[in-house]
């Protein structure tokens, strides 16, 4: 009796398991989705629907020079904070991985900067470039004569890898301790056998650390460029965008379009497309980590 | 032939003895390693002086390394209801941390555990929630806030941070379900039990450890959330990290009241990176690597 019950039973428990968090996760993202879709086809004057505007927001964004900078700042934040990143992470990764004394004590005190509010990682270094009397402004951008008259922040030049660095601080931990958990799952026997056949630790790390780790790597490099993407709060909180449009990343854009500009229209349409392009990102990113680790 | 074991011997013998070296605590690399986390740690410390540092000691040029400790900021920071923010911070993600505990746990599970119809879309519907960019969900948030009157309420706030969190929780804790063996469900199943109890009593005391890391995490999202704070609440309900910019005014930066509320948001920061080591690791990385 029970046994012709079970395979029944078993075909809609698991969506019953599903059904309340989908239903919620339904509203608070499949919605607003659609309704970032719907406003961008509209004329919206603060705040208020007008008429069918059909592509027309989407052809004034593509018309508009900040939008196509935004992109190219985000870029060169990426291209600058990615490999340091990258290298510095794995460097730390392999010095955790050394027999050191206190690891267990040193390790989650490197994850605070990750951890931390980014809101507050950016008044930290707010407070370390401020002005003419900050630490690191006073004492050695001033000292050494790399700007005259005007803070890191501000100056076009400086802004843009100033925060790149900041986002260096804050994210470096988090490669370093995904990369440090990477070597620990590494499996032994490959190092004795290359022991014995004596090889230098310089070829043990480039034949086998290196391409045993090539999987992870990709794997937590896309994670980090996906995010990097739409760092907002340390931005914000530090150039707020400026000065002029040199530190304006897709987040800052889409946020004075639609919070200073009031032009939801447009920012609705910004909104839609960089969600498509995540999106795709998403899906690439699951389905190489599903291949190369495994996982999921 | 013997020549050849013989060297073998010779040459095996060094690299092992190379492993055993490599096995000793190394004082170089500790060091080294000390030396780095406190260059890392410095700024976050400089400015936690800030909290005790009398304005004429901040701005002082060139820089005063030692200074006679003040309490007038934290006066200004009580008088001026920031312990309220504290409290609205604390409500806020506690409220949030507990509704993706319960509305989570049991998707994780069926995503760990059947074979789902569209299960790849369901889950990819999952991460491509976590990962937008909030910027994109605050626009319509926004509009359809305003429209039904959710703006500055914990109603509106806690279904805003369900985007981020139940999507991670899901996510995360179904990596942790599946790491679980399965024969103890199945004797459960075969002694009669039904299946929702056995995801009760079997499952769930199993799962306690990863639930309570895996929330912990959330209340740290939804802690140092900013975006969807700052541009769907601020009056009634404002959270700490919204005080932050609040105090960089026209006027002038209240560096020691910013201090002090930057060194309260790290106080559950300094609890979790110690009490959840390994699951960091995990949960940041969507459980693509395993701490």
């Amino acid at each position: 009796m029970k046994t012709t019950i079970r395979p029944l039973e078993n075909r809609w428990y698991p969506y019953a398991l599903l059904a309340p968090a989908f239903l919620v996760l339904v509203v608070v993202s499949l919605v607003p989705f659609l309704f970032a879709m719907f406003l961008s086809f509209y004329e919206i004057n603060f705040g208020r629907i007008g008429g069918f505007a059909g592509f027309s927001n989407y052809s004034r964004l593509m018309d508009n020079e900040r939008t196509w900078n935004s992109l190219w700042v985000a870029t060169k934040f990426i291209l600058i904070a990615f490999p340091l990143q990258f290298i510095l992470g794995l460097g730390g990764a392999l010095l955790l991985n050394k027999r050191v004394w206190g690891r267990s004590m040193i390790l989650p005190l490197l994850f605070i900067p990750t951890m931390m509010a980014p809101i507050v990682v950016g008044l930290v270094w707010k407070v370390m470039f401020a002005g003419s009397w900050g630490l690191l402004s006073y004492n050695i951008v001033e000292r050494f004569d790399f700007l005259q008259g005007t803070s890191v922040f501000s100056s076009p030049d400086y802004a843009l890898l100033a925060l790149a660095l900041v986002d260096v601080w804050q994210w470096t931990p988090f490669m370093m301790l995904a990369f440090f958990a990477g070597l620990q799952a590494l499996p032994v026997s490959p190092y004795l056998a290359a022991a014995v056949d004596g090889a230098t630790p310089m070829q043990m790390f480039f034949r086998l650390t290196l391409p045993l780790m090539a999987p992870l790597m990709v794997v937590i490099g896309m994670l980090r460029f996906i995010d990097a993407f739409k760092v907002f709060d340390t931005i914000y909180i530090l150039t707020a965008g400026g000065p002029g449009t040199s530190t304006e990343v897709p987040s800052l854009l889409a946020y004075r379009m639609s919070f200073e500009q009031w032009r939801i229209g447009e920012s609705a349409a910004f909104a839609v497309l960089v969600w498509i392009g995540f999106f795709v990102l998403c899906s690439l990113f699951y389905h190489t980590a599903k291949k190369k680790l495994n996982v999921f | 032939m013997n020549q050849s074991t013989s060297q073998s011997l010779v040459t095996t013998k060094g690299p092992i003895k190379r492993i055993s070296k490599q096995e000793k605590v190394s004082v170089f690399w500790t060091l080294l390693l000390i030396v780095i986390a406190c260059i890392v740690l410095f700024p976050v410390l400089w400015v936690g002086s800030f909290m005790f540092r009398p304005d004429a000691a901040m701005f002082a040029r060139p820089t005063e390394w030692l200074f006679d400790p003040t309490m007038v900021h934290f006066q200004y920071v009580i008088e001026n209801g920031f312990i309220g923010y504290l409290g609205t911070s604390f409500a806020l993600a506690s409220i949030s941390t507990l509704l993706v505990v319960v509305l989570g746990t049991p998707a994780a599970y069926a995503f760990a555990r059947f074979n789902l119809r569209f299960r790849d879309d369901l889950f990819l519907f999952v991460l491509a929630t976590r990962m937008a960019p909030p910027i994109c969900m605050v626009i319509p948030f926004y509009m359809i806030f305003s429209k039904i009157g959710l703006i500055d309420t914990y109603v509106g706030l806690t279904l805003a941070y369900l985007t981020f969190n139940l999507s991670f929780y899901i996510w995360v804790m179904s990596s942790f379900c599946k790491d679980l063996p399965l024969a103890l469900e199945e004797v459960a199943i075969l002694e009669g039990h039904n299946r929702f109890a056995v995801f009760l009593r079997v499952v769930l005391p199993l799962l306690r450890s990863s639930i309570v890391a895996t929330g912990m995490l959330c209340f740290i999202f939804a802690w140092n959330e900013f975006m969807f704070a700052f541009m769907l609440g601020g009056q009634e309900v404002k959270t700490l990290p919204v005080a932050v910019p609040e105090l960089i005014t026209t006027q002038g930066v209240r560096w020691g009241p910013l201090a002090i509320v930057g060194t309260l948001s790290l106080v559950p920061v300094m609890l979790a990176v110690f009490l959840l080591q390994k699951h960091i690791v995990r949960g940041l990385t969507m459980g693509a690597v395993k701490g």
